[in-house]
């Protein structure tokens, strides 16, 4: 088994991987080391082939595999180790790695810090409770991304889409352009899940169209997809009876959430958060166990990838803080709590002397115009007024933090007058 | 007969029904009735009464149509390829009754041919079952059931000895908080008793708590008083079994013929000639019946219609391994409950929550009565009877997948193993539901016996293959080496080195494994059947177009002709690219 001590493990070669490695090697760290599953870098941005990222972090509006491929060349010319078709097995809470590859067998790496940043996996069908029959033919839109546009094959030829977040709409658009007649977006809220510029550019523009409070209950079809069912829902989202309604499709893809790949994190003993499905994180973006970090969508699902780049850079300056032992004495024990219209706060505790913190949350119901307010204890540190505020848009702020009391973030209605 | 017709009457006084008992004491039931549930009554009541060996149910309910396969044509093109194979012993199915009489079989100088109408082993109930190897305690004594659970679950540890599959020798218990269910206990060890069942035994309160350790766990030790310990429970992946026993068998000579239906039996002067298949006539004088749901079909094809198979659908659902067993062995709590649903005459079985030789929880089984042999589908509805089936609520959000299987059960609810009285030479083994899996071992041996004592009544007694060899050697699976093991087995061989199914810990050394393989996967399922890669909580989510891509290679295939379970079923359906499909040499 090969052995070696390195300063700094990543675990996942994606955008919030890719741009913590960076970081950490302009901060000085000697010997950092990227572990990629895949036999390339880039992470989920590589199956990424339309536009729009980028244009908070560079003014430009990429596609993600360019996005991603900025950092791989930065990554080249650093000294940065980048280890391929390599995948971990094990993270232990003293921050020892196990991972195997075909040409070195088995690794065990002692890290003084890692970054997880894993990213996510999707939801499957099963889990949303499709029921009928199993065939051929039900890919969740990740897979049906991949197959499309990293391997060139179409696994359908008249699609139904279940759930209108991103990658829903994503796919809806690319399936058209590929040549498959998509039927419709189906979304079980009442309100569309994806960012206002993809329901315009992937369904407005391409007339596909979108029914909400509406679910797929069955698939038919013993061995390929021949139909799907679907149902109008209630508030509780559950089917209404007498509101099927069957249509025939040869691909049924479900685009019903992520859910961030913390497998790794919980059996190296990391807390979780709920609310996120990530881990329990300070401002330096650093989990329960220390000297472990987390970034990107293995945190917290982000929508913009610009972000994603942004909370890699900040595990990674804890990092080397935590290296350099500058993090012994701190305590991060003062929660960040989610106050009015807010479903999660990321980072959710923070230090005394935390400082410049950047915090990312979302709303639970949209706001047409409302109120952005950060308060530690009883004192208003930020505020920012905000329109057409929606759950899809994650909202994310930085300001001085420091102080003793507990923060409470929330969003209310109108102007303010505070 | 009049008495017979008069029970039948008065049971169900709106029937009109017309009767036909044979010289076997087979009653043949013709009519309408009101709905399925009222058909599958009547065969049931009818099986039941005194002089009634059997029953073939006609009865139909008007509207309600019963899917048949289209024999006729599948026959036609059969006829039109002519004789394609001549052969000793012709088994038909590969479920985990024919791979295991084909492996016992292998053991004499016979030319052994397993037909197989889908694409692979254990596609039918075999696949779909808790994996429960039963001590027998449950099954009424004096059936055949009972003898061949209590017979094959004692065999089940040479099989995986030789056979190299995983079998949990976990043991079961039921025990009891209430004193006042001692009675209950006591009947069931003595069934258990009269089954000849290994090793069980009433123990007092301390010392079940001592044999399961969930129970200090979850705090109930303080209020148990008692329970039946059965030792001899086992666990089993069921599809893993039936791809050891297959592999073994074809190691030893038999060949497997896939996507190769029986359309019709051949018979001459009332002796078997050969079967009709989907690909060719295939001649042979030993027809060994394993057609699962299709048995009653297959032997009325050989001119015995003694009995009917009537599909009961049974869900089960697996949770994700992070939801770990509450219990070290399988567990039950006796309640005045589950006393009662106990005498209610269901004819289901499987305790609610059960578990993997993985860890996965397995919730379930439901039941219910269909008329449609290949339905398969699940519902809302049947989905919660399975997850309601256990002690406590189990959430939704465990589930990382559910699916149906359809037990073939007849209407005496009990094994029909025989070589037919009307036909010589066509062996059933039918009717084959639970405990078929844990008297697979048995079933094979009895079938065996028929088989022996009928080819020495011939003058023709069976030779022993001098070169069978039982064993069949041991797979790694990388999950369960330690880090040190894992080392050695990637410098040994590099494609362990590569993790292909990231949720099961799958590399593409084992996949390799499997497709290399004596009974190669030729589909996306047969692979995660051998190998697991596919199981895992993204199921197939970050793994399947590697599997895909592994599967293609290997078979030479075009990526848009390989398939997620077989004929008919391909993931990919066109090639959008000049590239497609080609990536960088790895």
């Amino acid at each position: 088994m090969k052995r070696s001590n390195v300063d700094l493990v990543i675990i996942g070669g994606g955008p919030a991987g890719l741009a913590a490695a960076l970081k950490a090697k302009e901060q000085g760290t000697e010997k950092v080391l990227i572990l990629e599953r895949n036999i390339e870098l880039g992470g989920i941005l590589q199956q990424c082939i339309h536009d729009g990222f980028g244009i908070h972090r560079f003014n430009k509006r990429l596609s993600g595999n360019q996005y991603a491929q900025l950092f791989i060349d930065a990554v080249a010319q650093k000294d940065i180790a980048v280890k391929l078709d390599t995948m971990v097995l094990e993270i232990r809470a003293d921050k020892t790695v196990y991972a195997c590859n075909k040409r070195e067998g088995m690794l065990e790496l002692k890290a003084k810090a890692v970054i997880l940043a894993m990213g996510c996996r999707e939801r499957t069908a099963s889990q949303v409770l499709i029921h009928g029959d199993r065939p051929a033919g039900v890919l969740t839109a990740g897979a049906v991304q991949r197959y499309i546009n990293m391997e060139g094959y179409l696994p359908g030829s008249r699609a139904v889409i279940l759930g209108s977040g991103d990658i829903g709409l994503i796919m809806a658009r690319r399936m058209t352009l590929e040549g498959m007649a998509v039927e419709g977006v189906y979304e079980v809220m009442p309100n569309p899940g994806g960012l206002t510029r993809n329901l315009v550019q992937c369904l407005d523009d391409f007339e596909i169209p979108l029914h909400l409070s509406t679910t797929v209950t069955a698939v038919h079809g013993r061995k390929r997809v021949e139909a799907v069912t679907v149902a109008g829902v209630n508030r509780a989202m559950k089917p209404i009876p007498g509101t099927e309604r069957r249509i025939e499709c040869d691909l049924l893809v479900p685009a019903v959430g992520l859910i961030p790949e913390n497998e790794l994190s919980r059996a190296a003993g990391v807390e979780m958060d709920p609310r996120t499905g990530g881990p329990l994180l300070d401002e330096n973006f650093m989990t329960s166990v220390p000297g472990i970090f987390a970034a990107g969508n293995v945190a917290v699902v982000f929508d913009l990838v610009d972000y994603v780049s942004e909370s890699g850079e900040i595990a990674a300056a804890g990092a080397v803080h935590y290296i350099a032992g500058r993090l012994e004495q701190k305590k991060s024990d003062r929660p960040v709590k989610a106050g009015d219209n807010i479903s999660f706060v990321v980072p959710q505790r923070l230090g005394k002397e935390c400082g410049e913190t950047t915090f990312y949350a979302r709303v639970k119901d949209p706001a047409k115009v409302a109120t952005l307010s950060c308060c530690s204890g009883e004192e208003l540190i930020f505020k920012k007024r905000c329109r057409y505020l929606a759950p899809p848009e994650m909202l994310t702020f930085t300001t001085d933090a420091s102080g003793t009391g507990a923060l409470t973030v929330a969003v209310t209605k109108g102007a303010g007058k505070r | 007969m009049e008495k017979i017709k008069k029970a039948l009457k008065k049971a169900f006084p709106e029937v009109e029904l017309s009767l036909h008992l044979d010289e076997r004491a087979i009653l043949t039931l013709a009519g309408e009735c009101s709905s399925w549930q009222q058909v599958v009554a009547m065969g049931h009541k009818a099986a039941g009464l005194p002089g009634v060996k059997n029953v073939v149910n006609e009865l139909r309910v008007p509207g309600l149509p019963v899917p048949q396969m289209d024999y006729r044509s599948l026959c036609s093109r059969g006829k039109k390829r002519g004789v394609v194979a001549d052969v000793d012993v012709l088994i038909i199915g590969a479920g985990i009754t024919g791979c295991g009489i084909a492996r016992e079989l292998a053991k004499y100088k016979l030319d052994i041919l397993v037909v197989e109408m889908s694409g692979d082993v254990a596609t039918g109930a075999t696949k779909a079952n808790n994996g429960n190897i039963h001590p027998g305690h449950a099954e009424k004594p004096g059936t055949l059931k009972a003898r061949l659970n209590v017979e094959g679950n004692r065999l089940y540890t040479r099989w995986s000895e030789e056979l190299n599959f995983t079998l949990k020798r976990c043991g079961a218990m039921g025990f009891i908080t209430s004193t006042l269910l001692w009675p209950a206990l006591l009947y069931g060890y003595r069934k258990a008793l009269k089954n000849g069942v290994e090793g069980v035994q009433l123990v007092g309160g301390r010392r079940a708590v001592e044999l399961e350790p969930g129970l200090e766990r979850s705090g109930i030790a303080p209020r148990v008083k008692g329970a039946m310990w059965l030792p001899s429970m086992a666990l089993v992946e069921p599809y893993q079994v039936a791809v050891a026993l297959a592999e073994n068998a074809a190691e030893n000579g038999a060949e497997f013929r896939f996507n190769c239906p029986v359309a019709d039996i051949l018979t001459e002067k009332g002796k078997v000639a050969g079967a009709v298949t989907a690909k060719g006539i295939i001649r042979s004088k030993v027809i060994i019946n394993c057609a699962g749901v299709y048995a009653d079909e297959i032997s009325a094809m050989a001119g015995d219609k003694s009995f009917t198979i009537h599909p009961r659908k049974g869900v089960i659902a697996i949770l994700d391994q992070a939801q770990s067993p509450k219990f070290d062995r399988l567990t039950e709590h006796i309640t005045l409950e589950a006393v009662k649903q106990s005498f209610k005459k269901s004819h289901t079985k499987g305790g609610g929550m059960c578990y993997t030789p993985e860890k996965n929880i397995l919730m379930g089984p439901s039941a219910l009565e269909i008329p449609d042999k290949g339905d398969l589908s699940t519902s809302a509805r049947e989905l919660a009877y399975a997850l309601g089936r256990g002690d406590e609520a189990i959430s939704y959000r465990s589930i990382i997948r559910f699916f149906a299987g359809n037990r073939a059960a007849d209407y005496s609810e009990d094994f029909i193993i025989e070589m037919s009285p009307v036909t010589k030479g066509f062996i059933n083994v039918a009717a084959i539901q639970s405990p078929g899996l844990a008297a697979a071992p048995a079933i094979a041996g009895k079938v065996e016996g028929i088989l022996a004592k009928a080819a020495e009544k011939e003058g023709h007694p069976l030779q022993k293959n001098p070169r069978w060899n039982p064993l069949r050697p041991q797979k790694p699976e990388f999950r369960h080496l330690s880090r040190e093991e894992q080392d050695a087995l990637i410098q040994q061989n590099p494609h362990y080195g590569r993790i292909v199914c990231r949720c099961e810990t799958i590399t593409e050394g084992e996949i390799l494994d499997a497709l290399r393989s004596p009974v190669p996967p030729a589909s996306i399922d047969a692979i995660k059947r051998r190998t697991r890669a596919g199981m895992g909580r993204c199921q197939g989510g970050f793994c399947q177009p590697r599997v895909l891509e592994l599967l293609a290679k290997e078979r030479g295939e075009d990526w848009t002709k390989i398939t997620l379970k077989g004929e008919g079923s391909p993931v990919l359906l066109k090639a959008n690219r000049p590239r497609a499909g080609k990536k960088a040499e790895r």
